[in-house]
Order: C-alpha cells, then sequence, then structure tokens
C-alpha cells in the first residue's frame, strides 16, 4: 500500500509543482496589465522603504520622486489597458500622467529650496538632526 | 493587452533594471551614486512608458525627470556637503528599530499590494474578457488606418494628438491650474532660497534679528542704509 501511495503523491506534487512553474513561465511569455501594475507595486515599495529609512533629506526626496513615477507606471498601464476595452481611444491616463509630472516638477523645486534654506540655518542634511519642533 | 514576442523580452528587461535601479537609489551610500541610479531607474520607466505605447509621456518623462529634476537635484547636492557620508564615518540609516519596524512595514505592504493586484486583475478579467475579445479586432483595425513610417513596418501612432486634443478641449482648466501652480512654485523657491544678505538688501527681516545679526556681520547694516 505504501509502496504505491508514496511514488503517486511524490509524482502528482511534482506534476502540480512543474505545471505551476510552466503555468508561470507561460504568463511571463505574454506580460499583461497585471505585470505592469506589478512593477508599479514594487517600484512604490522601494520609494516607501526609502523615505522610511534613509537619514539624508536629499536621498528621502529621491525616493518620493520614485513613488511618483510608479503612479505614474500604473496610470500609463491602464490608459493601454482601456484603449482595448473601451470603443473610445482613451488616453485620459496619460492626462493624468502629465498632471504628475507637472506636480513633481514643483514639489522637487519648492523641496531643494528648502533644503537649502535649512542647510544654511542648520548645517545639517540628517533629517534626525533636525528636530526644532520636538521637545 | 498583452505583449509577446521582443515587446515581452524588452518589458521584463527595463522591469528589472528599474527595480534594481530602484533599490540601488535607496541604497547607495553617496548621494550622487543615489541620483545616477534614480536617472537609470527614470529612463527604464520611459522605456516602459514606450512599450505601453505612451511615447510622449516617455519623451516628457525624460526631458523633464531626467533633464531637469535630476540636474536640480544634482546641484544641490553639491552645494551641500557630503563629505562626511562618503568617509563612511556617518550611519546613513536610522536607528535599528526604526529601520526594522518599516521594514516589517513595507513587506506587509509588497504582500497586500501583490494580493490586491492579483485578485483584482482576475475579477477584471472576469468582467472584461469579452470586451477584450471584440476590441482586440477593432484596434487592430484601428491600427491598419494609421499611416506607415518611413521604415514601412511600423505605424504612426495618433496618441500624441489624442493627448493634445484631450489636453485643451476637456483638461483645460486643470491645465491653467498647473501653470499657476508651477508659477508659485518657482516664485516659492526663490523666496526660500535668498540669504540673509539678499533678505536685509529687500528690507525683508525682522528688525530685532537683524540688529543681532549686523553685531556679528557689520557688512548687513550698510545693506540696511541702502535700502532706506
Amino acid at each position: 500500500m505504501l509502496n504505491f501511495f508514496i511514488p503517486t503523491l511524490a509524482f502528482l506534487f511534482q506534476s502540480r509543482l512543474v505545471d505551476g512553474l510552466s503555468r508561470m513561465w507561460e504568463s511571463a511569455k505574454q506580460p499583461d496589465l497585471s505585470k505592469f501594475l506589478v512593477v508599479g507595486a514594487l517600484l512604490f515599495i522601494i520609494g516607501v522603504a526609502g523615505v522610511l529609512t534613509r537619514r539624508n533629506i536629499i536621498v528621502i526626496f529621491m525616493s518620493i520622486e520614485l513613488i511618483l513615477n510608479a503612479a505614474n507606471l500604473n496610470f500609463i498601464a491602464f490608459s493601454r489597458y482601456l484603449q482595448v476595452t473601451n470603443p473610445a481611444n482613451a488616453v485620459a491616463g496619460q492626462l493624468f500622467a502629465v498632471f504628475v509630472i507637472v506636480v513633481a516638477a514643483a514639489e522637487a523645486a519648492i523641496g531643494l529650496g528648502i533644503v537649502i534654506a535649512l542647510y544654511r540655518n542648520k548645517e545639517t542634511i540628517w533629517v534626525d538632526e533636525i528636530d526644532l519642533l520636538k521637545w | 493587452m498583452t505583449l509577446s514576442g521582443y515587446e515581452a523580452l524588452f518589458f521584463w528587461i527595463f522591469a528589472l533594471s528599474a527595480i534594481f535601479a530602484g533599490l540601488l537609489t535607496v541604497m547607495a551610500r553617496n548621494a550622487v551614486h543615489s541620483a545616477l541610479f534614480l536617472i537609470s531607474s527614470l529612463v527604464s520607466v520611459a522605456a516602459l512608458f514606450v512599450i505601453a505605447g505612451a511615447e510622449f509621456i516617455a519623451g516628457v518623462q525624460i526631458l523633464v525627470y531626467v533633464g531637469g529634476v535630476m540636474v536640480l537635484f544634482l546641484f544641490v547636492i553639491m552645494l551641500v556637503n557630503v563629505g562626511a557620508e562618503e568617509m563612511g564615518r556617518e550611519e546613513i540609516f536610522n536607528k535599528q528599530k526604526q529601520v526594522t519596524a518599516s521594514l516589517i512595514f513595507c513587506f506587509l505592504l509588497v504582500g497586500g499590494v501583490l494580493y490586491a493586484v492579483s485578485e483584482g486583475y482576475r475579477g477584471l478579467q472576469a468582467i472584461n474578457s469579452q470586451k477584450v475579445a471584440e476590441q482586440t479586432a477593432l484596434q487592430a483595425a484601428r491600427t491598419q488606418r494609421l499611416g506607415t513610417g518611413a521604415t514601412g513596418t511600423s505605424r504612426i501612432t495618433e496618441d500624441t494628438q489624442n493627448l493634445g486634443a484631450l489636453l485643451y478641449r476637456y483638461g483645460s482648466l486643470p491645465f491653467e491650474i498647473a501653470s499657476v501652480l508651477l508659477l508659485v512654485a518657482i516664485i516659492g523657491s526663490v523666496m526660500l532660497a535668498r540669504t540673509l544678505k539678499q533678505e536685509a538688501s529687500a528690507d525683508d527681516v525682522d528688525p530685532e534679528t537683524l540688529q543681532e545679526e549686523i553685531a556679528s556681520d557689520p557688512e548687513l547694516a550698510k545693506l540696511e542704509l541702502r535700502s532706506e
């Protein structure tokens, strides 16, 4: 009895594993909307990790740019997806991406102005040493 | 939208390089290296935009982000002193406890977001699979109507025309608001980055503060007189 079951289970497990891998390979050969969203999500989370862990205020700003860029990637991917699900040639997602880029540029200008003013007064770029509001 | 052939190959190449360059941006010790890795991540994402059929946004991304914003970042990195960081004397990450807590949070976020994406995409496919099959044929017919490029094998897209029409027809109020936002950002950053001397010559300093500062820097008193 045991002699029969173990090879059968092994075969079933193996076939399921191979099956799963081959299905992953098949879906990787034809990336669709979900792959774009996964890349966007990973970039977003790398940006969040950078904001939460780094001490250098300039690198924190760069991480924010990474987050905004991940949001742009999602807008573009959905814009492409809407082009094949909607009868109209939808480019509304690209419109939103333009506005995100505009806001990112304005944010970078203001943020770096603040960094320069801060450096002039406090002589530091480490965020844990900028603690005027902490008591 | 499914990519195939070389599009799929290049999608994976640029996706992996965007993610690796993003990781290196966060982990590099030198801020200049961080900025260069961020530039390569942005260029890879621009290539992903091209693969997704948004050529205009890819061009804007290169021009505005890589050509404008990142040059601004590099200027500011050069202006503030980062010598201590390069020598390896300073810790680049926060305290151990904060880093551990935020990494746990990030891993939870990864799991949650990936689960939401896969579930949501399955639901979306269940709703739209019929439509996708119909519209893919229509899309192919629309592509056939577009003019061919110089090589004869590729088509000239009309997405940029459509984007411009959409921007000025339906998005003209947000467009104007964005221009006002940029104006405010320019004036605000000029105001923020002024030195005390510039502020004094524009007579824009609190008088008591100015008296204190004159004690250490007599030059300021002359500026004060000149403005009156």
